[in-house]
């Protein structure tokens, strides 16, 4: 009968250990899902691919505040041209200061 | 040999053990300090330049500086285009950053000049840069004036289609769309004409190669940087253009009272 308790405690001991070591997590955690990986993945492509480029909102939309963003968009672009058409024309017309 | 010469040769023994390494670590720590000491002493310029010298060595950092910045704005603005492919961007940033380098290591080198013959030399070489600059700058700028162009360009069109798709609709209803389709065309001729310019700016700026001092390359490349310039001034007034064709249809559209407040397909 003893040796069946100390061979009890013996188990248990060496499981605890194994336990706090980490050994049987390992073991015991899931593996990921690939499934997940690969739907997760088109499915952010698909929702990079559907979004308008430069603060433009949806291709189908055709509603009064669509037309008022993409104009905005457009004349913030527009603005970005103004300062490259003027870094053109200074860097044209720079002059060494040697 | 005694006991007590035993104990006493031991004794010092053990002492000469203990004490080398902490020896041998003084030593190097001292060497350390004298190398650090020295190089300090070293780098110092000691040469005795006159005021004029002084000042053209100034005027020669304030240059690269300069130089530099507007080399450095560019790389970031590089990064940000958009149209183009990214062999051309990986290329024009390695030209920039290339410039960048070489004027960097040519300040580092004028600041340690000690000798004014050096210096006057050195100082030459920043004028000489300057040709390599004078080239790489603009060109950089044409690029992404293009890109920019080429961005607006795909942009105007989304809103073009939506914009149709609006006055269709009111067409329909019966109301006289002439003067919003009008514009709709113009909108497209303009469009298409910003395209055809903003590629002419790159592909006739993008290729030139910095002129060495040849006077006939030289002005080779000033003139064919000023016709890219025209280029992209062309583009500008197209899509300022398009841009008040699309003021002028949703002023229109408007009038017309078609205003939607729900999505609809403009595809």
């Amino acid at each position: 009968m003893a040796k069946w308790i100390i061979g009890i405690i013996v188990v248990i001991i060496i499981g605890a250990g194994l336990w706090y070591s980490g050994v049987l997590g390992t073991f015991m955690t899931p593996p990921a899902s690939p499934q997940t990986t690969t739907t997760t993945t088109p499915a952010n492509n698909q929702q990079a691919a559907a979004q308008p480029e430069n603060g433009m909102s949806a291709n189908n939309d055709a509603s009064d505040a669509a037309i008022t963003q993409d104009t905005a968009a457009i004349d913030a672009q527009m603005q970005g041209l103004n300062s490259d058409s003027a870094n053109v024309d200074s860097s044209l017309n720079d002059q060494s200061v040697q | 040999m005694t006991l007590k010469q035993f104990i006493f040769r031991t004794a010092l023994l053990l002492g000469l053990i203990v004490l080398t390494p902490a020896l041998v670590l003084a030593q190097t720590t001292a060497t350390a300090g004298a190398t650090t000491g020295t190089s300090v002493t070293t780098s110092a310029p000691t040469a005795n330049f006159t005021a004029a010298e002084t000042k053209a060595k100034t005027r020669g950092d304030n240059e690269i500086d300069r130089r530099i910045t507007a080399l450095t704005d560019l790389n970031t603005r590089v990064q940000a285009m958009q149209k183009v492919t990214d062999t051309f961007k990986q290329s024009l940033s390695a030209t920039v950053t290339s410039e960048i380098s070489a004027l960097t290591a040519l300040k580092a080198k004028i600041d340690a000049d000690t000798d004014a013959a050096t210096l006057k030399t050195d100082l030459q070489s920043i004028t000489a840069s300057y040709r390599i600059f004078a080239l790489v700058l603009p060109q950089g700028r044409i690029a992404a004036a293009a890109d920019r162009e080429v961005t607006l360009v795909s942009m105007m069109p989304t809103l073009g289609a939506k914009l149709q798709a609006r006055v269709q609709t009111a067409s329909q209803g019966g109301a006289n769309v002439t003067a919003l389709t009008a514009a709709l065309t113009d909108m497209a001729s303009k469009l298409q004409d910003a395209q055809t310019q903003a590629e002419a700016a790159v592909s006739g700026s993008a290729s030139l190669t910095p002129d060495n001092g040849n006077a006939t390359q030289m002005a080779s490349n000033t003139a064919a940087l000023k016709a890219a310039r025209a280029d992209i001034k062309t583009a500008q007034t197209d899509l300022v253009a398009a841009r008040k064709d699309i003021t002028t249809i949703v002023a229109g559209l408007k009038t017309l009272g078609t205003s939607t407040t729900a999505s609809s397909t403009a595809q």
